[in-house]
């Protein structure tokens, strides 16, 4: 049987790696990590995690049984179960309605769902100065028609701003 | 599903098919809003109940929003036998750490010490100067469950239901809800069609 050389356009075998298929790490609820986490692709945690986690630009979920206490930098952060800490993202914060959450939050868009346990001191980046709603210009077009305004209190008036 | 018989109806094609079908355009809030855009670097306490919608709305207009949801921490408590008083540790904010103050409902959701309490807690908490909204729902049906307040475009503001929030509602005329909020002083106040009332403090 003739031998052949491996050249540099074989496809070699896969090694075996702790990665699943789709890219991402779960670290389980039997699981509990002290220190800090480094990574380049998203991460789950069921388990338990004290220290500090840094994934660049990837995804770190606190899944519902997760109890995480942590300085975090992530690309979007989505919490179910708890997280005491800070985090720091590229883009958004999910906080779910099963969340209990304390620490501070500095991202691009903030979701949370009715009924998450929240206690947060939030920053939202402004890209260059997003134009808020001007205050003087409401949408009045549904709730103005005649009879639907406020009344104001004649006693309670004006008593300067 | 509480209804307000005297406001328009939510447009049809409201983005968000969860929103009840109440709704009204709050002046407290739009004068609230005035206000944050006159000062700098602002610090705004929300104390729930915490939606998404608000803290996308007031994050837009102030340097750190503060979140912390006392109707679940109050629920919470109340369901563990605890007295409601305890409940004001997890306000633990530095004094006057704060420009506006939300409270939303939650005064009328207390008994008179409680709420005293709580308005102390505020004239401690807030900036002199600073903004306290404090709203006192109207018709029955609103009553029965704490609602979110939840902002939409144009100030407008739907009630969302929090069925899993149980506080009983206390009813209180307007002049013990400002005999009940001093030392803070009424600065605007607004009663609407169905009842509700929108009362703006300031700490002088």
């Amino acid at each position: 049987m003739l031998k052949r050389t491996r050249s540099e356009n074989d496809v070699m075998d896969p090694a075996p790696s702790p990665v699943s298929a789709t890219g991402k790490t779960i670290i389980g609820k039997q699981v509990a990590i002290e220190g800090g986490i480094q990574g380049s692709e998203d991460l789950v945690i069921e388990g338990t995690v004290r220290g500090s986690i840094e994934l660049e630009k990837f995804h770190l979920t606190v899944g519902p049984k997760g109890k995480v206490e942590a300085e975090i930098r992530a690309g979007n952060v989505t919490v179910s179960g708890q997280l005491k800490g800070n985090i720091k993202v590229l883009d958004r914060v999910d906080i779910t309605k099963d969340a209990d959450f304390n620490g501070e939050i500095k991202a691009k868009r903030i979701s949370v769902e009715d009924g998450a346990y929240v206690k947060a001191v939030i920053e939202v980046e402004r890209e260059s100065q997003k134009k808020v709603e001007p205050v003087g210009k409401a949408n009045n077009s549904f709730a103005s028609a005649p009879g639907k305004e406020s009344i104001p209190l004649v006693s309670e008036g004006d008593k300067g701003k | 599903m509480a209804t307000f018989t005297t406001l328009a109806e939510r447009p049809k094609k409201h983005p968000d098919p969860d929103a009840t079908q109440v709704y009204y355009t709050s002046n407290v809030l739009r004068l609230f809003a005035e206000y944050l855009e006159r000062r700098q670097d602002t610090q705004v306490l929300d104390i729930g109940p915490i939606c998404g919608e608000n803290i996308a709305f007031l994050s837009r207009r102030v340097k750190r929003l503060y979140v912390c949801d006392m109707f679940l921490r109050m629920d919470r408590d109340r369901r563990k036998g605890l007295p409601p008083g305890r409940a004001w540790r997890h306000l633990d904010y530095p004094p006057q750490s704060f420009d506006g103050i939300l409270l939303w409902e939650l005064a009328d959701r207390l008994e008179e010490r409680e709420a005293r309490k709580l308005a102390e807690l505020c004239y401690t908490l807030i900036k002199p100067g600073g903004k306290v909204v404090v709203f006192v729902p109207g018709e029955q049906a609103v009553q029965e469950v704490v609602n979110a307040f939840v902002i939409g475009d144009g100030f407008r503001l739907y009630l969302r239901p929090q069925p899993h929030l149980d506080l009983p509602l206390r009813k209180r005329q307007n002049r013990n809800v400002l005999g009940m909020m001093a030392p803070l002083k009424s600065v605007k106040s607004f009663i609407y069609r169905n009842g509700l009332r929108e009362f703006l403090f300031q700490h002088d």
